[in-house]
């Protein structure tokens, strides 16, 4: 449980920004993951939350080399990713699996889906014909699909079933790593709770670490072990779920969680709720000092708009990048707006 | 009933049917199609079994030389050339190197085609510039000056024509195809192969192709079609295929032009040939392009 599987150093992925058909001049970057730094533990789940645009599917991208980082470093299992070429990464490929968020898209529409939980294993050539058969089989029992589904196509699933066999393909190589991009999110509420399931179910049997990414805080708070907030880039919180949850030190983590409504008309009632204005800011400019200082309601007149806070430790394993995180847990600092506290809970 | 036993019976009912199948099918529900499939397989027939419909030979001079070529009778159907050849007969063989010339425009076409647009979307970057920008500078010429400027550079001969017009067609394909690519490779399934490691080419030609070239498909079909009417035209204007006793339907229409008044069978026969045909293949690759087309249907 406290051996590392991952871990990320000061992660960079820039995408350059081109004008010019013929003779592109680069004008510019969309810093879609700067400077990201965490680490994965055998056997847990980090679940890697932000809104949309945080850089938080690329980071999962950017960790199986599906998406080259510009910068940093990402080590699995003491192998620097980043250095691998051609056969040897995709012997690491074995290792490390992903799970998609559209579970239409992520299946090719002509392979059957023996095809398609099989291919893993042709591709390394662990497996052919009988013993393939035998396999698949295997497979589709483990993630709760009939034996027959074998010879259907994707388009004769519920999307439900799809995550399944996107699912069994994920752990067909027996993998120790898997980045589940929103495996949930494009499902039916009815049939998420399945899902996570079999999810925890195929972490237990197979020995899986996770890294769950998503937007729904409600949802990683029960899955994960610990939580990594994101906003535009860069990691702003980092802790144990109860952690994160029960004492977010992070502005932007208790807009987050104050997002998610509690199932008690009383504490609904009364319980802080903070509303953040406007959108994301664009990652081809991102704001100087604090990334979050734009939107933030604690924001302060030093500091905020002119020094990056660095990700610190404030307690053991809670690491936090706010310059004031102490004073506003403290409740010597209040939010700004006016109409966005009912009453602080400090 | 629980939602995994609901989902299990209704899986007991489907029929496992693959998307080309359902293509087929769906296909076969087109009363244009199957009329264009019908026209073109008569088509086909007719040029397979060329000497057993045809009564004569297509050099045969069975009324001896006439100024005024006799008319459609009920022994020469579609009346004789004035070289006394019988015109049905002519129109028969004639299939023969329509429809071979179409084939083979197209698949030198398609085939050069196929493997610069793949080339170039897949692997993108400079390559996809450069191959693109040679593509736009192609299609900035008139597709009918430049196979006439390939036939002379080639020479006269009916694979040189057939090669003419197939060049010209490439950037056509290649264009297709890259943007139908570029579509895939940015799909969760391309990524989904990366994840598991399948090789580039291979993710390439197993899973993208397969997917984007349906559009591609049915812009052969259409270019067949094409195809026969510029070797017809290639032949009205001087530069067909060299051998003068070859019966090609555009060389009847441009020998005979001039006869319009005095003995229209001539033209009249060759061009509805031709035009018959074209239909017929138009009809086809529209009914392809409904049948392939993912958004109808589930």
């Amino acid at each position: 449980m406290t051996a590392d599987l991952v871990v990320v150093e000061d992660l960079q992925v820039h995408f350059p920004i081109r004008t010019g058909a013929l003779l592109g001049r680069t004008t510019g970057a969309v810093r879609a993951v700067d400077g990201v730094s965490l680490s994965i533990r055998k056997g847990e789940t980090l679940g890697l939350v932000g809104e949309s645009g945080s850089g938080k599917t690329t980071t999962g991208r950017a960790l199986l080399r599906l998406v080259e980082p510009t910068g940093g470093r990402v080590t699995f299992d003491g192998v620097d990713v980043l250095a691998l070429r051609g056969e040897e990464l995709r012997k690491l490929r074995r290792r490390m699996q992903m799970v998609f968020q559209d579970p239409y898209s992520s299946l090719n529409p002509r392979r059957n889906v023996a095809n398609l939980v099989g291919e893993p294993l042709r591709v390394h050539g662990i497996a052919s014909g009988r013993a393939l058969d035998t396999r698949v089989t295997e497979l589709l029992d483990l993630v709760g699909l009939p034996r027959n589904a074998g010879a259907r196509y994707p388009h004769e699933f519920s999307g439900g079933q799809r995550q399944r066999i996107g699912l069994a393909r994920a752990v067909a190589l027996d993998p120790d790593l898997v980045v589940a991009d929103e495996p949930v999110s494009a499902l039916d509420v009815s049939i998420q709770a399945q899902i996570l399931n079999l999810l925890g179910d195929l972490q237990q049997r197979l020995d899986l670490t996770y890294l769950f990414i998503a937007h729904d805080l409600a949802v990683v708070r029960h899955v994960a072990d610990r939580i990594a907030v994101m906003y535009l880039g860069t990691i702003v919180e980092l802790a144990t779920a109860p952690a994160l949850v029960g004492r977010p030190l992070h502005p932007y983590s208790r807009a987050l969680l104050s997002a998610v409504p509690i199932p008690d008309p009383r504490v609904e009632a009364v319980r802080e709720r903070i509303i953040l204005r406007g959108d994301i800011p664009s990652p081809a400019a991102p704001p100087p000092g604090c990334r979050f200082h734009t939107r933030c309601p604690f924001r302060q007149a030093t500091r905020c708009d002119t020094e990056i806070p660095a990700l610190r430790e404030v307690r053991p394993g809670h690491t936090v990048a706010c310059h004031w995180a102490e004073e506003i847990e403290a409740g010597r600092i209040r939010p700004a707006q006016p109409a966005a506290a009912l009453a602080a809970d400090g | 009933m629980s939602i995994a036993q609901a989902e299990a019976t209704e899986l007991a009912i489907e029929r496992p049917v693959s998307l080309s199948r359902t293509a087929l099918v769906r296909l076969r529900r087109n009363p244009a199609a199957i009329a264009g499939a019908v026209i073109v397989g008569l088509f086909l027939l007719m040029a397979v079994a060329a000497p057993l419909i045809a009564p004569y030979g297509p050099n045969e001079s069975v009324g001896g030389l006439a100024s005024t070529p006799p008319g459609p009778s009920a022994q020469f159907w579609f009346g004789l050339d004035e070289q006394g050849r019988d015109l049905f007969s002519r129109i028969v063989f004639g299939a023969r190197l329509s429809l071979l010339v179409g084939f083979v425009a197209v698949l030198v076409g398609l085939s050069l085609g196929l493997l610069l647009g793949a080339l170039a979307g897949w692997t993108g970057g400079r390559t996809d510039a450069l191959v693109m920008r040679s593509m736009d500078l192609v299609l900035a010429i008139p597709p009918f000056l430049l196979a006439v400027g390939i036939v002379t550079l080639l020479g006269p001969g009916v694979l040189q024509v057939m090669v003419a017009i197939g060049l010209v067609t490439v950037p056509q394909f290649a264009r297709l195809l890259r943007g139908s690519v570029l579509a895939q490779k940015e799909s969760d399934y391309v990524l989904a192969g990366r994840a598991i490691g399948v090789p580039s080419w291979r993710l390439l030609l197993s899973h993208v192709l397969p997917n984007a070239i349906g559009p591609v498909i049915v812009l052969a079909t259409l270019t067949m079609a094409t195809a026969i009417i510029e070797v017809a035209a290639l032949s009205f204007i001087g530069l067909g295929p060299a051998d003068p006793s070859l019966p090609e339907w555009g060389r009847m229409l441009a020998e005979n032009a001039s006869r319009l008044q005095n003995a229209v069978h001539l033209v009249l026969f060759p061009g509805f040939a031709v035009v018959l045909l074209v239909l017929g293949i138009n009809l086809v690759g529209d009914g392809l392009r409904e049948a392939l087309d993912p958004k109808l249907g589930r």
